[in-house]
């Protein structure tokens, strides 16, 4: 594929002005954030891990 | 674009990949939210706040009573404190020491006050990495059981003033 | 000066643009000029405004981070540079400078913009505006002066007993009030847009972050007021000493949704450069909306936070707070860190990057510093500043956090690489925009996000680690020297203090260059009349 280039920002700004995108397809995006997710859930349980082995305290 | 005005009937429910991640974000929060509970009544770390209003006077009277009666050595000049197993004992935090040296015994749970006579400190036990917040006029207790044997210090982690990273103090568990 | 605003483009779909008025609705007679680059029409009041707290933001930006250079450079063990006199007064310094006046003044700036660009109308009062930034500055320059004269080394948090000179909760009063001042300025200015009909339909995505980032300002100052007034008439010896305990949940709640009205301004700034790097469009507005209401309904007692290992508030307390309060507004932010990447991917796949999972984002413009600032501080805010923040904000994991290094460790990467780095991104469009100058080493520039971010996240991700050894915050000698009983840290901790040292040198360049272009570019730049030369 050729490398398109981008266009100016005063040529972006003249493109049709819909206030949505409309368009849901972003599976590199969803990716992310399933591995902002994943990299949350191993960081939390860690932290409960590392708790649970301190003395017990009320 | 999210620089321009828009229409009325902009409104639409959330569709596709977006729908799908809030569903998902949404599941983690509740999730998030249900841990806290839990370990509330399962767990064994719990900062329950129980905390009583006390005069930095009368808390430095109890201090001085709970070391007479259980002091069982001295250590650079600073009383050697053991509490009774199930019982209470006494920190008092104020600028720049922790006092008096606590000895506990492993397995047994005490109740352990702690106030400040001054400004705000920060107990921190070292090198369990266990922190509360110690402020003064509040009698915090914590009702702890070491669970390890050995030498900890206890430094100060809320700021106190020029000598504030000096102030530690001891705990022994046998 | 000639006006190329854009053709008038066909109705299309559901919503369609309308070609607004060449010159704003209520402009007075050359009260305006239209942005050659933008279309935007421009209050020149409202302007100068930007302009000056945008100054007074980069010079509190400078003290703070000179602050910042030797604050890390006495943290890094094998350097230990300053005595702890200088050590503790530099920590405020520092916290001040940077969490209070750069933020806010850059955020006032971001109210005008927000308002009078966007909605195409003037600023509601000119009087207003110079009250709250002469307010501003005066307050900010007591506080300073009483913090390097030596008169508050009590940290940015203040928590009494612990005193201070009245001047520092003075200082800090003037321009809370000042802010206040401004934000009014900002509410006024949307109402004479919406009387005066300078905009059609519901305003901007933008212009909402911002009235949501103004609403919980007004909130946050009002705690402020509550927690610092009482607190200037103790320190003059008016009254009997706050209790501890009470001025912490007041102060926090000040402190911490201050944090939000960052957060916001933040993501206005996320969706801003989206739109102006890369023709970025909100996928769903009611949904980027909607986050925005959640952040202002659920963040209140966040204050809470600050207060999971204290006296005087219960386990039930704590626990509800921490839940109720945080995860929706933590739902909010993980909303918007999928709608703004995911406008960028479309936005990208229309202009014909659609290969695979990621030419997209493979073949963004990384050599636009509005661009990569913007999108590394995502990231950064959401890999680093998020997942850590609400792991430390659970009440008993908290147990193992507070007050040590981990707590910097998470808000460095939030309000630093990510709010920071942002307002960074958001400079590479204003200068040449508003400012009307361009960046003179453009080179320097490409790498300067790179620089700041890597930096910011060596010292955050270090800063972390080190705490999870229990290093404390705000703590000039790990090594303990003269205290009673020996103590100290194995030589894990050592060495990753000693790359926070590194990560706050590394970061500090990246600051320092930012810094000495943008002066530089404001007061020395080429000026380009508004036509801004493309960054990529």
């Amino acid at each position: 594929m050729n490398k398109l280039q981008i266009p100016s920002l005063v040529d972006q700004l003249k493109e049709e002005q819909q206030p949505d995108a409309g368009d849901h397809h972003a599976p590199g995006t969803m990716v992310l954030v399933l591995l902002l997710l994943v990299s949350f859930a191993v960081y939390y349980f860690a932290n409960w891990k590392a708790l649970a082995d301190v003395w017990h305290v009320r | 674009m999210g620089i321009y005005p828009v229409k009325a009937g902009w409104f639409r429910a959330p569709e596709g990949g977006e729908r799908l991640w809030i569903g998902l974000a949404l599941s983690w929060c509740v999730i998030l939210s249900l841990a806290m509970p839990y370990w509330h009544f399962k767990g064994k770390q719990n900062s329950t706040g129980e905390s009583y209003r006390v005069t930095p006077l009368a808390f430095a009277q109890r201090v001085g009573k709970f070391v007479t009666s259980n002091q069982v050595g001295e250590l650079q000049g600073v009383a050697v404190v053991e509490a009774s197993p199930g019982g209470d004992a006494y920190l008092q935090a104020q600028m720049w020491r922790w006092y008096p040296i606590l000895k506990f015994k492993k397995g047994q749970t005490y109740r352990l006050h702690v106030s400040s006579m001054d400004i705000q400190h920060g107990f921190s036990l070292l090198p369990m990495n266990m922190n509360f917040q110690v402020l003064p006029g509040y009698d915090h207790v914590l009702t702890i059981t070491p669970t390890e044997a050995g030498e900890y210090s206890i430094v100060c982690n809320e700021f106190c003033g020029i000598a504030h990273h000096a102030m530690t103090g001891k705990i022994v568990v046998e | 000066m000639a006006t190329t605003f854009p053709a008038p483009i066909p109705h299309q779909g559901l919503a369609p643009y309308v070609d607004p008025p060449a010159v704003g609705g209520n402009h007075l007679a050359a009260s305006s000029r239209v942005c050659p680059t933008t279309g935007l029409t421009v209050c020149l009041v409202a302007e100068r405004y930007i302009r000056f707290n945008a100054v007074a933001a980069v010079v509190a930006l400078l003290i703070g981070a000179v602050a910042a250079l030797l604050v890390a450079l006495t943290r890094w063990p094998a350097v230990h540079l300053l005595d702890p006199v200088w050590y503790y007064r530099l920590v405020t310094a520092h916290g001040t400078s940077m969490l209070i006046f750069w933020i806010i003044f850059m955020e006032i700036a971001i109210l005008y913009f927000a308002s009078t660009a966007l909605l195409k109308t003037r600023l509601f009062s000119h009087k207003l505006a110079v009250a709250s930034f002469a307010l501003m500055v005066v307050g900010a320059l007591m506080t300073e002066v009483v913090i390097f004269a030596g008169k508050a080394d009590v940290m940015l948090t203040s928590y009494v007993p612990l005193r201070a000179h009245p001047g520092f909760y003075l200082g800090l009063i003037l321009f809370a009030v000042g802010a206040l001042v401004g934000v009014g300025n900002f509410f006024g200015t949307i109402y004479i847009a919406k009387r005066d009909r300078t905009y059609e339909g519901s305003v901007p995505l933008v212009t909402f972050g911002a009235i949501a980032a103004a609403i919980i300002a007004v909130v946050a100052i009002l705690h402020g007021a509550v927690a610092l007034i009482p607190t200037f008439l103790w320190s003059i010896d008016l009254i009997g000493a706050p209790d501890p305990a009470w001025y912490r949940l007041m102060w926090w709640g000040l402190g911490h949704q201050s944090q939000q009205i960052n957060v916001c301004a933040m993501v206005s700034c996320w969706y801003l450069l989206g739109s102006l790097t890369v023709g970025a469009k909100p996928l769903n507005q009611a949904v980027c909306r909607g986050a925005f209401v959640l952040y202002i309904l659920f963040i209140n007692l966040a204050s809470a936070h600050h207060l999971l290992v204290d006296p005087g508030v219960s386990a039930g307390w704590k626990i509800w707070n921490t839940s109720y309060a945080m995860y929706l507004a933590v739902l909010a932010s993980m909303i918007h860190g999928f709608t703004v990447p995911a406008s960028v991917e479309v936005a990208m796949r229309k202009k014909g990057f659609n290969k695979g999972l990621f030419s997209w984002l493979a073949n963004a413009p990384w050599r636009n510093p509005g661009f990569s600032a913007f999108f590394l501080s995502l990231v950064i805010f959401g890999f680093i500043g998020g997942i850590t923040g609400v792991t430390l904000g659970t009440q008993q994991i908290n147990i193992i956090a507070h007050n040590t290094l981990r707590i910097p460790g998470h808000f460095h990467a939030t309000v630093v690489g990510g709010t920071s780095l942002a307002f960074m991104g958001l400079a590479y469009y204003v200068v040449p925009l508003i400012f009307r100058r361009e960046y003179p080493l453009k080179a320097l520039a490409r790498w300067q996000p790179y620089l700041f971010g890597g930096g910011i996240v060596l010292l955050s991700l270090s800063m972390s680690l080190a705490g999870s050894y229990g290093v404390p915050r705000r703590h000039y000698d790990v090594e303990f020297t003269g205290a009673q009983f020996a103590t100290g840290f194995d030589s894990g901790a050592h060495l990753m203090l000693g790359l926070v040292g590194i990560g706050g040198v590394v970061a500090f360049t990246g600051l320092l260059i930012f810094i000495l272009q943008t002066v530089w570019a404001v007061f020395l730049g080429k000026k380009n009349e508004g036509k801004m030369e493309a960054w990529s």
